[in-house]
This record gives structure tokens, C-alpha cells and sequence, in this order.
């Protein structure tokens, strides 16, 4: 599924290209025009979009879990934006993220994700002592306060800037050097991996600190390396692709659907739809507008801004607020 | 009989409060079905996270084998210990053969992946609870009954000598209480398990176990047989209410007395 994605999204963009084409000048070693749109421009972005797609809907699946709360994401919760100000605030004291790529820009990334983690648990644990109502309203209010520094920041910023700047929070895949592709793949496949042997512990989690402990898990020592791995991953991928919110909340509810809530299925298979999502996702982006491009978090969040609502709905008697 | 439990002097409080369990003694043999019964906030499930690890005494000592509870790793307690707590509904919609399977957790190696004796475990607990026919199913579609049976299964899949219950019938109907209680009385019996119940039902408890503790709120406590123990006088004397007592096919049951009309 996500190979033949892959392959068709390829075709499409700003200008068509022929993969025969290109695929005979591989073989033949003879480079022309549409094996170099392939390689440079359309492989590396649809790689990258791919592992994008993967680490924000795992990073959603276990924030979920994690935190009991069917509507957690790590956009909504404020964790990208987080990671995003992290970013921002090492690109004004002079890093800037296209020179250096992932190597340096994750570590503020980092940095900020797993502060608003923290953050947003901290307030919203303690504020509702021990049941999660109060997670979500915590994670919208560090959400706002930080997009609000950043829109402060950026609306400091000179007017070359600008442009990238705000285009960058609006979520967008740039094209990436191959070794940026490899450092980014290395860490998002290993906290993936991480995950997956944490998810049948993940799966007693999801029912109370206290059963899991009743089942000899130590419920806060897992809870804290899923945070640390799931704001790792996501700070990657806002690193090199700035906010792209609700692949981590539409995802995961719909793979729930089909394979179940059982993490050790639910965590892989929701790492090659999120792949396959945001793969599609870029290429209309891309594509529909001609030489013109969207930002796919727009898409993303035009998507999925519609599908939260119908979540909340579902989940707020279940949930117990009302 | 060997002793399993035994809890010597122990007392408890929460952090900057008054105690809520006082010098409290008491031993639980293999095999026995003990009741545990009081009035609100007598310190009843706060006695049941002692004894499962959850809460260390402030003073005083909980041992299982004659170890003190707290120096079992929580791995190794839940492979001596299950718990069956009064289970809010899950977030996800978990199967009841998933969530039975959970019963293994303590058994797993590092990647989680369940083998054969994981799953003859999880299926001879479905049996025995009377779960394996709805085992495709998610719990939301079943009846309150049906899960706390879920619940136990899932205990029982956990393989330990011991069960620890907190209110299994809360919420169900008569018929459903006497179906649980008669299971548990089944794996006293069938399964030689070592069963401790909380429950605010003092007529099936004098009914199905053999032993009673009386938590009062404040420091009284009477342990001992229910035939013993469980009496008009020190329920009344724990619950503070009038208690009428009668004689019925050789058991004993009890009645409050208003003071109305």
C-alpha cells in the first residue's frame, strides 16, 4: 500500500514526469531531466513526508494511550508548537535550520517537546487530581501561549525571513540532502522501535496506573520513557517540517478501527498509514495549485480540524466532562 | 495451615492525616476465603494496596511468605498476587480475549510476544469465569456482570495463589452476586486459591467465607471465623446502626434497624 503510494505520488507535480523515462536513464546510466526531478526533488520529499507522517502518528498513538485521552495529539497538546519555539528561539540566537539540518535543529526541538510534555502532565495531572479531563484544556492553553511567542517572534523577524518562517510553522516538507534523510529515518525508525517493545506494557497502561501496577509494571518508569520517545520523534519531525497538526489524532482513531486498539499491531500499522496519510497529503499540496505550493499543514489541518470535532463530540460523554 | 499473609502491627496513614488503619493483626491462611467488610472510609481498599504492594505501612509490617510485601519487586508480587479493583471502563475498546491476555503481562519477556502457555493460561481463566462464548467481544457490549467475570479471568490468568477483590458485586444484581460469589467459592475450592474480598454484602460474606475482618472507622477491628466474629453485636458496634440478627438454615443474617416509624 504505502510502496504503490509512493510510486504514484512520484508522478504527480508541478511538472509531469515520466517514471519509464527515468527509469530508463537509471538503467541505461544516461541522466535526463525526469530521473533528476525524481532523485533530487520528488524521492527526498516524499522519503521525508513519509517519516514525517510515520513519527507524528506514532508519537499520537502513545500520547493517546499515555495520557488516557482519546483526543491527545502531540499538535493539539501543544508539543509541536513547543519544539517549534524551540527551533525559533535557536534560529534568532543565529542557527539556521536549512544550513545546519537535523543534527543541531532537534536538540531545541527537543528540548521544547519534552517541556511541554512535561508541562502539560504536570498542570494537567495535578489540576485534576490524577484523571486526565483536564489534559487536553492544559495542552490548548500551553499550545496557544507558545504560538503566540512564535507569531511574536516571527512577527519580529526581517522580511526575508519571513516568508520561509511562516511557511515552516505552517508545516512543509522541503526537500532534503539524503544524509539529512538518513540522521532523521535513524532516529525516527529507532523511536519507533523503542515503542513497539513498549506496547503491550502500553496496552495495561491505557487502563489505570494502578491495574498496571497490579500486573507488576511500573507505570511511571514507562510512562516516562514513552513521553520522552514519542516528544523525541516529534521534535524530529518539526524540525525539518515544521507543525503539521492531526496526523497523530486522525490515524491512530482510524487504524483503531480496523486493527484494533492492541499497540503491538496498532504502533507499526499506524506508522505506514501516518506515512501514506502525509505522502498524499504533500503531493496535493504540491501539485494542485500548479507552480504554487501549500503548506501540508493546511491540508492536514483542514482535514482534520472537522474530524476533532466529531471525536469530541463522541468522546466527551465517554470521557465524563458535561 | 500455612500461613500466606500475615499483617502484624501494621498502621497506615496518609500523608499528614489522621491514621486509617490502627495496630491491626491478622494472619490468612492457603485456601482460605476471607471477607473484609466495614463502613466507608474505613480503610478497607487502603488495607488492600498494602497488601498488594501498592502502599507501604507507616508503622507495622505486611508479609507475604513471610516477607515484608514492599520487598518484592512489582514483577514478582504479581505473579503471587492478583488484584481485581472496582474497574472504571477502559478508554479503548480492548477485546475480552485481549484484555484476559493482559493477565500475562507479568509472565512476558522484553518484546511482549505471548506464547502457548500465555495463551492455554488465558483460555482455561475464560473457562473457568464462564467468558470464553463472548471472548471476540469488546467489553462495552457486555453487561456489568459479565465484565467484573472479565476482570476475574484476568486475575486468574495471572496464575497466582493469591486474589485480592475490592467490591466484586458492587453494582450487580442478586442474581449476579450469588454467580460471583459461587465462582469464587469454586476456585477456593477447585483451584486452591487464597481469596480476600472486600465486599459491603456481610450476608454473603457470612455465607461463602470463612473468615471475616471487621474494619471499624475508628480503632476497632474483630477478625476470626464468621460464625465467631460476624455477629449482630460487633457489626453493629463497626457500622454504628442498629443490627437485627436471625438464624436461617444454619447461617446467620443480618438486617439493619431504622429508627423510623
Amino acid at each position: 500500500m504505502l510502496m504503490v503510494v509512493m510510486v504514484v505520488c512520484a508522478r504527480f507535480g508541478s511538472r509531469e514526469i515520466s517514471l519509464a523515462e527515468a527509469f530508463s536513464a537509471w538503467r541505461s546510466g544516461q541522466v535526463n531531466i525526469d530521473y533528476q526531478i525524481l532523485v533530487r526533488a520528488r524521492m527526498p520529499r516524499i522519503l521525508l513526508a513519509g517519516l514525517v507522517g510515520a513519527a507524528l502518528a506514532c508519537s499520537g498513538v502513545v500520547l493517546q494511550a499515555v495520557l488516557r485521552n482519546p483526543l491527545a495529539d502531540p499538535y493539539i497538546l501543544g508539543v509541536s508548537s513547543g519544539a517549534g519555539l524551540g527551533v525559533m528561539i535557536a534560529s534568532i540566537f543565529g542557527l539556521t535550520w536549512t544550513a545546519t539540518g537535523i543534527s543541531i535543529m532537534s536538540l531545541p526541538a527537543f528540548a521544547g517537546a519534552i517541556g511541554t510534555v512535561w508541562l502539560v502532565w504536570v498542570v494537567g495531572y495535578f489540576t485534576s487530581r490524577g484523571r486526565m479531563t483536564n489534559l487536553l484544556l492544559a495542552g490548548v492553553v500551553v499550545n496557544a501561549f507558545f504560538s503566540a511567542i512564535i507569531m511574536f517572534l516571527t512577527s519580529t523577524a526581517t522580511a526575508h525571513q519571513l516568508r520561509t518562517t511562516v511557511y515552516w510553522l505552517m508545516g512543509t516538507i522541503a526537500p532534503q540532502s539524503y544524509a539529512t534523510l538518513a540522521v532523521t529515518a535513524g532516529f525516527i525508525f529507532a523511536g519507533i522501535a523503542v515503542l513497539v517493545v513498549y506496547a503491550s506494557r502500553l496496552n495495561v497502561l491505557t487502563f489505570g496506573d494502578a491495574e498496571a501496577a497490579d500486573m507488576g509494571i511500573d507505570a511511571g518508569r514507562v510512562r516516562a520513557v514513552i513521553l520522552a520517545v514519542a516528544a523525541l520523534i516529534t521534535a524530529v519531525a518539526v524540525s525539518i517540517s515544521g507543525l503539521i497538526g492531526f496526523v497523530g489524532l486522525i490515524i491512530p482513531h482510524g487504524m483503531r478501527l480496523i486493527v484494533g486498539p492492541d499497540h503491538r499491531r496498532l504502533l507499526p500499522l499506524s506508522a505506514i498509514a501516518g506515512a501514506t496519510l502525509l505522502i498524499i497529503a504533500d503531493t496535493i499540496a504540491r501539485s494542485s495549485f500548479g507552480a504554487e505550493e501549500l503548506p501540508v499543514g493546511v491540508i492536514t489541518a483542514i482535514a482534520g480540524g472537522p474530524f476533532f470535532l466529531v471525536l469530541l463530540a463522541r468522546y466527551s460523554r465517554k470521557v465524563g466532562w458535561a | 495451615m500455612d500461613v500466606i499473609i500475615s499483617v502484624k502491627d501494621l498502621q497506615f496513614a496518609y500523608d499528614g492525616q489522621p491514621p486509617v488503619l490502627h495496630n491491626l493483626d491478622f494472619e490468612v491462611s492457603k485456601g482460605e476465603f476471607v471477607g473484609i467488610v466495614g463502613p466507608n472510609g474505613a480503610g478497607k481498599s487502603t488495607l488492600m494496596n498494602i497488601l498488594c504492594g501498592q502502599l507501604k505501612p507507616t508503622a507495622g509490617q505486611a508479609l507475604f511468605e513471610s516477607s515484608a510485601i514492599d520487598t518484592y519487586s512489582k514483577r514478582s508480587l504479581a505473579q503471587k498476587m492478583a488484584v481485581v479493583r472496582q474497574a472504571a471502563n477502559p478508554i479503548f475498546d480492548f477485546s475480552v480475549e485481549e484484555i484476559v491476555m493482559m493477565g500475562r503481562t507479568p509472565y512476558s519477556g522484553p518484546f511482549g510476544i505471548s506464547g502457548s502457555i500465555d495463551f492455554a493460561a488465558a483460555n482455561k481463566a475464560m473457562e473457568l469465569t464462564d467468558t470464553a462464548g463472548f471472548a471476540g467481544r469488546s467489553l462495552a457490549e457486555l453487561s456489568q456482570g459479565e465484565r467484573q467475570r472479565v476482570y476475574i479471568a484476568r486475575a486468574l490468568a495471572q496464575d497466582t495463589e493469591v486474589l485480592l477483590l475490592d467490591e466484586p458485586t458492587s453494582f450487580l444484581d442478586w442474581k449476579h452476586q450469588v454467580g460471583i460469589y459461587d465462582m469464587l467459592k469454586r476456585l477456593q475450592t477447585q483451584q486452591q486459591k487464597t481469596i480476600i474480598a472486600i465486599s459491603h454484602e456481610l450476608n454473603l460474606t457470612g455465607q461463602y467465607c470463612d473468615k471475616v475482618l471487621l474494619l471499624g472507622s475508628d480503632d476497632y477491628y474483630a477478625f476470626g471465623k464468621c460464625a465467631e466474629q460476624l455477629t449482630a453485636e460487633n457489626i453493629s458496634r463497626v457500622f454504628d446502626v442498629e443490627v437485627a440478627a436471625a438464624l436461617w438454615d444454619g447461617v446467620s443474617i443480618f438486617f439493619p434497624r431504622g429508627k423510623g416509624a
